[in-house]
Order: structure tokens, then C-alpha cells, then sequence
């Protein structure tokens, strides 16, 4: 752990549409398409906190791996800006390409051997906890983070970042009731554990 | 419906999500049901939980610095590939051809079986030919360091032979030429291919194998060239 964590709770939900961009940031788009890279970075100054949330959620609080996949998703996202047509908000789109970076990077590391989570690796999220001033939070950082990977993501996904049960099953390749099964799963360990 | 059947709806009904017709008899079967009117206050307070959770987390300070090299890394690969060397061809060459031609040899045919488009049997021919592929870089981030390594590296040979050029023989040229087209052609490939899939640990390890291939050709050609 190198920086302190920075945490904001004032931040909405994704906006949907490419209308709710602000007309500053879709300059920045646009200056980033055309090859610009300091537009790109006023793009990863405004959304990286976010993804790198996201991130680590998703990789179970190891912030070796979050930020891994975040550089891989930003570094992709540079890649792919061309194919960025406005069709959806800016900041949905890299969420998309977050979840899917991460997904993918899991079929290609299928054979790796699970790592035992170290204490260090949580640090940042117990940080971000601690400074949103709700130790509770910690609780339920950890207790997500000990979840089954499906349960996790279907429970990041929905109840964390607000999808619907239907872009989850199309982002994760299963049907609606997979979905909805595993979250119901997701949730009522969490009960078990946070009520010890 | 009966308790068992409504237990499983209690989710629905907790996140809003619950039929509109079947609200109704979910709430009136809570309004009686001890377990169940425990359970939706337990998920209740889940999601709350939840919901409360911070949205943003700073990343560490170093994450964008790794991102822009990575993107720097582009441009310069870009760059290189389009127009490749074009000065470095324009005087002719002395040098034994004989062994040069050997090296070339050996790198088109690496560079012509990784532009191959069955990726099981360019698998297990990189495994074969790559015996130093146990040390590619699993990520592309990973690899984006390394891969400015091998740039730094081939401009670095590519002037020396700029400065050798005229002890080499124009057959040779145009030979060595050829095959660095091949390799670079595959090089392209491989970076395409990994700009649409980054996550594919077997294009960065062809990729990595074939940059390691260019490199090993002009170091091999440099050291004949200050050996003739």
C-alpha cells in the first residue's frame, strides 16, 4: 500500500444515457479519440476512483489485482475509444469494459491457483471504510469479499452498482435466474456472516 | 402461496422488483409471519449495508503513470512499424552472407509460424521454439514494460547498423530486409489481435517471442558486422 485512500459517498449512480454527460467530458472524449492524451487522463482522473471501487469488489479486496485490472481496463479503454459511438454514457461504458476485462482475464488465469488473501490486501478498502466514517463498513467489505466469486459479482453488480438482473446475466453469459439465485445465495451468507 | 413458496419471493419483494400482482399476497403473509417479517428486515438492512458502501476509491498514484507508458508504448510501436527503418536500407552492405543468412532463416521461419491462424498449433510450436517463454510477462501491463524494453532495445541495434550498413552486401539486404518485414508483419498481427483481446496471455507471449526474435537477428547481424 503506497497512497492513502480517498473516498467520496457523493457520487450518483451511472448515468444512462450520453445526455447526462457533462459538456467538458465529452470534449475530453473526443480529444481522446482524435489520439489525445491528456484528455485521456482528465477521463481517468474522473473516472478511476470509481472503476478502481469496482475493481477491487470485484477481485475480493486484493489491491494488487484491482489495480492491475484497472491499468488493463484504462489501457484497453485507450484502445478501444474509437468504438465509443455516445451510445451510452461514458462512465457505463468503461463499467461494461471493466466487468468484462475482469471476466476474461478469469477464463485466461482458470488454472491459476487461488491465492490466500493476505491482511495487507484489504487495507485499502478498510481505509476507504474507516475514512467514510462507518466502521460497519469494513464489516461488509469483508464479509462481500469472502463470497463465492459468482455470488460476489452477481452482489457487486446488482446491489452495489445498481445493474438489473438481465445486463448482469448477458455481462456474465448466464440466464436471469442464475443470476437472481446466486444473489439470493450472496445475500443470505452475508446475513449468516454479518450476524454473528 | 405457502411460506415456502413466498420465502423465495422475499428478495423480489424486498429490492422492488416483485410482480405488482403478487405484492399483495407477499405482504400480507409477511404482515403474520414472524420468520418471514424477520428476513425482510435482515435484507433490508443487507442492502442498506450496501448501499452505504463508498463509490470511489482512489487507486494508487503510480496506476496512471503505468496506464500513459503503456499508451506512450503505443504510439512508439505504431510509429515504428508503419515506416519501418526506411533509412537504414538505403546503402548496401559487405558482410558474409552466409551466416547472416542463417540467423534470417531461422527468425522468418519463427515470425511465418506465429502468423498462423491456428492459435493450438502456434501454442505448442511458441512453447516449443521459446526457451525463454517461461519468462514472459502474464499481463499486458506487465508486458507493456518489457515491450519498451525490446523498442529501446531495437532502435538502439537498428542505429549501430545504420552506422555498419556499408559492410554489408546488397544480396544480404535485402535478404535480412525481407525477413524483418516477416517479422514485423507478425509483430503487427500480434498486436492487433491483442489490442482486440488484451487479456489472451498467448498473443503476449507471441508477441513477446517475436520482439525477442527481431532483437536477436540485428544483435546477431551487429556483432557480425563489427566481426568482418
Amino acid at each position: 500500500m503506497k497512497t492513502s485512500a480517498v473516498v467520496s459517498d457523493t457520487i450518483g449512480p451511472f448515468p444512462s444515457t450520453i445526455g447526462e454527460e457533462k459538456a467538458a467530458a465529452l470534449d475530453s472524449i473526443r480529444r481522446a479519440q482524435a489520439g489525445d492524451v491528456d484528455a485521456f487522463e482528465l477521463l481517468y482522473r474522473e473516472h478511476a476512483g470509481r472503476i478502481y471501487a469496482l475493481c477491487l469488489r470485484l477481485k475480493a479486496g486484493d489491491s494488487s489485482d484491482a489495480t492491475e485490472l484497472m491499468q488493463d481496463v484504462f489501457i484497453r479503454a485507450w484502445r478501444r475509444l474509437e468504438t465509443f459511438r455516445g451510445d451510452c454514457a461514458f462512465s457505463s461504458w468503461l463499467h461494461r469494459l471493466a466487468v468484462n476485462t475482469m471476466l476474461e482475464n478469469a477464463r485466461s488465469d482458470r488454472r491459476r491457483i487461488a491465492r490466500v488473501l493476505p491482511m495487507d490486501d484489504t487495507s485499502r478498502l478498510e481505509r476507504a471504510a474507516r475514512q467514510s466514517g462507518v466502521d460497519l463498513r469494513m464489516d461488509m467489505e469483508n464479509a462481500i469479499a469472502s463470497l463465492p466469486k459468482g455470488a460476489r459479482l452477481a452482489f457487486v453488480l446488482h446491489d452495489v452498482e445498481g445493474y438489473q438482473h438481465q445486463e448482469i446475466a448477458e455481462q456474465l453469459s448466464v440466464s436471469v435466474g442464475t443470476v437472481k439465485a446466486q444473489l439470493h445465495r450472496a445475500r443470505r451468507l452475508l446475513r449468516e456472516r454479518l450476524e454473528r | 402461496m405457502t411460506h415456502e413458496v413466498i420465502r423465495h419471493l422475499l428478495d423480489d419483494y424486498v429490492t422492488g422488483e416483485l410482480m405488482e400482482d403478487a405484492r399483495g399476497p407477499v405482504a400480507d403473509h409477511i404482515a403474520g409471519c414472524e420468520i418471514c417479517a424477520a428476513e425482510v428486515e435482515s435484507l433490508k438492512a443487507i442492502l442498506a449495508r450496501a448501499a452505504d458502501l463508498p463509490k470511489s476509491i482512489d487507486p494508487p498514484a503510480e496506476a496512471w503513470s503505468n496506464i500513459r507508458s503503456a499508451i506512450e508504448r503505443d504510439k512508439i510501436a505504431v510509429a515504428t512499424y508503419a515506416g519501418i527503418s526506411a533509412r537504414f536500407w538505403r546503402a548496401p552492405y559487405t558482410l558474409a552472407a552466409a551466416a547472416v543468412l542463417l540467423v534470417i532463416l531461422s527468425s522468418a521461419g519463427t515470425a511465418l509460424y506465429m502468423s498462423s491462424r491456428n492459435s493450438d498449433e502456434r501454442s505448442s510450436r511458441v512453447a516449443a521454439s521459446s526457451p525463454t517463454s517461461a519468462a514472459t510477462p502474464a499481463t499486458l501491463a506487465a508486458f507493456t514494460i518489457e515491450e519498451n524494453t525490446y523498442l529501446r532495445n531495437v532502435a538502439v541495434l537498428q542505429d549501430i547498423l545504420d552506422q555498419q550498413e556499408a559492410s554489408l552486401a546488397p544480396e544480404t539486404v535485402a535478404q535480412l530486409k525481407a525477413s524483418l518485414r516477416t517479422i514485423d508483419e507478425a509483430i503487427l498481427e500480434a498486436r492487433n489481435a491483442l489490442a482486440r483481446d488484451p487479456a489472451n496471455k498467448l498473443l503476449i507471449e507471441m508477441l513477446s517471442s517475436t520482439y525477442r526474435q527481431k532483437v536477436d537477428l540485428l544483435r546477431r547481424t551487429t556483432e557480425m558486422t563489427r566481426g568482418s
